[in-house]
């Protein structure tokens, strides 16, 4: 067993772990599979959910055109971005006609070895009028503050919002 | 991936997640399966796709699973399965939520006792060197448990 910067409320032994305990309502659990097929792939499973092939890539050994941890980090920060966004849009009460985000996130190899240390979110939001850019600028603004995955990283996280009126 | 000037110990992921209505959107990675996310209500009740937090938690696991794999072959030793079952837990901190923690349960079924002292090692160097576990502000804690049969 490895323990890494573990704090002390951590202390449950670990089998206690997946008892399901009465959870406080500021507290949610979210519980992943992840299955080894063969040779360097995998299978993402999470109960209800379409499974997911998955993989390392290329640069790592990996083969093409499969989903990997790589991406789903990148990906986990850009629709935790999008659905904090629509949250933000839903309490300000306006509506968007689309939102795309791109996430771009740089590996780089440090001392201990390679980590995230960077991660760009460039966000296009189409809006019907000139009075609802403001609250949709706004709202991007706060969707990044309250972004509770991109909170849970390490790495900075810069944002490129574009806000465009048709 | 664009050519530019990238350093041979830097590489870049692009992601794009595109609204697709209500709380859902797709996420595509160049021609690779699109994965759905959030929530779409339809006929037969709410169809549930991952959640950001789902992504999250997987990236951490399949690193896990990668960063293992990578380790068994430079060490030359053969495993008849793995997997892993990962919980994470996202509590409020402050003012907004954060995943505070990690746990990750592995177990992996191998053919003959005397593998086992370096299937453990491969297990402990998996995840002292998963990148993705390494880019998370929460500690992870892992039980390895190693089977034969």
């Amino acid at each position: 067993m490895i323990l890494r910067y573990l704090p002390k409320r951590f202390s449950e032994r670990p089998s206690d772990f997946f008892v399901v305990k009465a959870l406080s309502q500021d507290m949610h659990e979210y519980q992943v599979r992840v299955d080894w097929t063969r040779d360097r792939l995998g299978e993402l499973v999470i109960e209800g959910k379409p499974k997911v092939q998955v993989a390392p890539p290329p640069e790592f050994d990996g083969p093409t055109g499969i989903m990997t941890p790589e991406d789903m980090f990148v990906a986990a920060a850009s629709a935790c971005f999008m659905t904090t966004f629509i949250t933000f849009s839903k309490k300000i009460r306006f509506d968007f006609k689309s939102f795309s985000c791109q996430g771009v996130g740089t590996l780089q190899k440090l001392e201990k070895g390679y980590e995230f240390t960077k991660l760009v979110l460039k966000t296009k939001v189409t809006v019907g009028s000139e009075d609802i850019k403001q609250k949709a600028e706004r709202a991007l603004e706060l969707a990044g503050k309250y972004c509770l995955v991109s909170n849970s990283m390490k790495c900075p996280v810069e944002h490129e919002n574009t806000v465009v009126v048709k | 991936m664009l050519a530019n000037s990238l350093s041979e110990d830097t590489h870049e992921y692009d992601v794009k997640v595109v609204w697709t209505g209500d709380k859902s959107g797709d996420v595509l990675v160049g021609d690779k399966p699109v994965i759905r996310t959030g929530r779409r209500p339809d006929l037969s009740g709410t169809t549930e796709f991952h959640s950001p937090e789902d992504l999250f938690v997987a990236s951490a696991s399949v690193c896990f699973m990668d960063s293992f794999v990578a380790f068994t072959q430079k060490m030359h030793i053969a495993f008849k399965s793995f997997e892993v079952d990962t919980k994470g837990i996202l509590e409020k901190v402050d003012r907004s939520y954060e995943i505070t923690r990690m746990y990750m349960k592995a177990t992996v079924v191998i053919e003959s006792e005397e593998l086992r002292d370096r299937i453990t090692r491969a297990l402990e160097l998996g995840a002292k060197y998963c990148y993705v576990s390494n880019s998370m502000k929460c500690p992870t804690q892992h039980e390895n448990i190693v089977i034969v049969g």
